[in-house]
């Protein structure tokens, strides 16, 4: 066997699709088998423009005329498939001869794995959005649960180390005569009232400072100065204590239900933590809550008793009225204080 | 939380060979292919990416409805539904998956067969 045979033994077997075109007639002369496979034996048409029909002639004619090099992808179906090729077309000889040699690569698989990729990434970033959405979901209910600067600790420690807040005000409320609510009434009228008030009162708190640490049934407490600092955490749930009472007396005058609220204001040091390892809640306790409460529970209806503690903080802006000592209970010996807006203090004092 | 087949045999890197494995078996097939004789090699892609990543639990998941729209207008028969059921048995052996996890996605897939067949 010679040399040239061998030659185009190995060029018809190659992988790849090899032709030469005749740059004058655009025909081609030569194809191996490669390309007979792939575009029809020699009964096909030998025709560039016909075997190749969104081959841009002009292109090619205009490159192969500065001996250039051109390039191009063509599609085509062997049974149902649908296959790529990469045209690499190559001026060859001399300038006497107008020949061309058309290889053809076929990037089927690289296509259709770029289809892969691209449909498995569609997939991974529509995953990803939702999950996305979901941890907000589920960082929206944390930050229900707890402050920010908890949930942050929280988020990249798993614990929340207890801190002590050495200055800070609570308030604490509930309602007279609740269990007497609770028997005439609908549970779920009670329940759309308490979410009711209690939305609104996360709301006054919210404007003078205050920020709400739970509820339970009929009692509501909130604190100001938990967890960041406010310098006048004291005038800040008194002027809150004020407006839940003025919201409550005005909403009372439309609503069948006549909610008497009781406030108890304390000032001191509280903790704050996050109690439970499944369920989770954060919570703040010490003295200034358990004065609070006390302090609560000698308040009349629709009023707001004050510990001597949060008495001390307040200026003349609100007037305190010693409440007679119960006789029943031991007090604090410094007493507790009813609670008023001065110039509302005054105008009771008038008439 | 059980980890999916999916995760199991190396998550995309194996599930894209599955992928193509499947694809070539499929459009080779006289009897299964001629369903994907008018479809567009992207679309039909991104059916099958869809389709295996499915079956082993990975990013994807289909409704009942979803399947039961998508097949509605093709003359399924059991014979059709039977072939595919074996090329996945055939590719899946292929790239070594336990038999165990074999008879979990053809259940799978058995589960939906109901949708798919014109009864």
């Amino acid at each position: 066997m010679t040399i040239e045979a061998i030659n185009e033994q190995l060029l018809r077997a190659i992988g790849v699709g090899v032709a030469l075109i005749d740059l004058d007639t655009l025909e081609l002369s030569f194809r191996n088998d490669t390309f007979d496979e792939w575009f029809g034996g020699p009964d096909a048409s030998a025709r560039l423009g016909e075997i190749f029909p969104s081959l841009d002639l002009d292109a090619l004619a205009a490159e192969m005329a500065g001996g250039g090099k051109f390039t191009a992808e063509a599609n085509f179906k062997i049974k149902r498939r649908r296959m790529t090729v990469a045209l690499d077309i190559t001026r060859a000889g001399n300038a006497s001869e107008r020949i061309a040699v058309l290889v053809c690569q076929n990037i089927t698989r690289i296509k259709e794995l770029e289809s892969m990729i691209d449909s498995y990434s569609m997939m991974v970033e529509r995953n990803t959005h939702e999950i996305k959405r979901e941890k907000e979901q589920v960082e929206k209910l944390l930050l229900n649960m707890m402050p920010r600067s908890a949930y942050e600790e929280y988020k990249s420690f798993g614990v929340v180390a207890p801190r002590i807040f050495e200055s800070v005000s609570v308030l604490t409320l509930d309602f007279e005569n609740f269990d007497k609510v609770l028997e005439v009434n609908d549970p779920a009228v009670i329940v759309s009232e308490l979410n009711d008030i209690y939305t609104a009162f996360d709301r006054i708190g919210e404007q003078f400072g205050c920020e709400r640490v739970r509820t339970n049934g009929d009692s509501y407490f909130a604190v100001s100065g938990v967890p960041d600092p406010v310098l006048d955490h004291a005038e800040s749930v008194a002027n809150a204590a004020v407006r839940f009472l003025r919201y409550l007396s005005r909403r009372n005058e439309s609503h069948p239900i006549r909610w008497q609220a009781r406030l108890g204001l304390a000032s001191g040091p509280v903790v704050g933590s996050v109690v439970g390892v499944q369920k989770y809640i954060y919570d703040v306790f010490g003295p200034a809550v358990e004065k609070a409460s006390k302090t609560r529970a000698r308040a009349p209806g629709m009023a707001i008793a004050a510990d001597a503690s949060i008495r001390d903080l307040l200026d003349s802006r609100f007037a305190m009225t010693p409440l007679a000592p119960a006789k029943s209970r031991p007090e604090p010996q410094s007493g507790l204080f009813l609670l008023e807006e001065a110039s509302q203090s005054e105008a009771h004092g008038l008439s | 939380m059980e980890k999916s087949l999916f995760d199991k045999y190396g998550g995309f890197s194996t599930v894209s060979k599955i992928v193509m494995r499947l694809y070539d078996k499929l459009l080779d097939d006289d009897d299964v292919g001629p369903f994907f004789d008018d479809v567009d090699m992207p679309k039909l892609i991104d059916h099958q990416t869809k389709f295996v990543a499915s079956l082993m639990g990975g990013p994807a998941s289909f409704t009942d409805t979803h399947i039961q729209r998508a097949h509605h207008n093709l003359e399924i028969a059991p014979m059709h539904f039977d072939r595919l059921k074996e090329m996945i048995e055939e590719t899946l052996q292929e790239f070594s998956v336990e038999q165990d996890d074999i008879e979990t996605v053809l259940g799978a897939f058995e589960a939906r067969r109901d949708l798919l067949i014109d009864v």
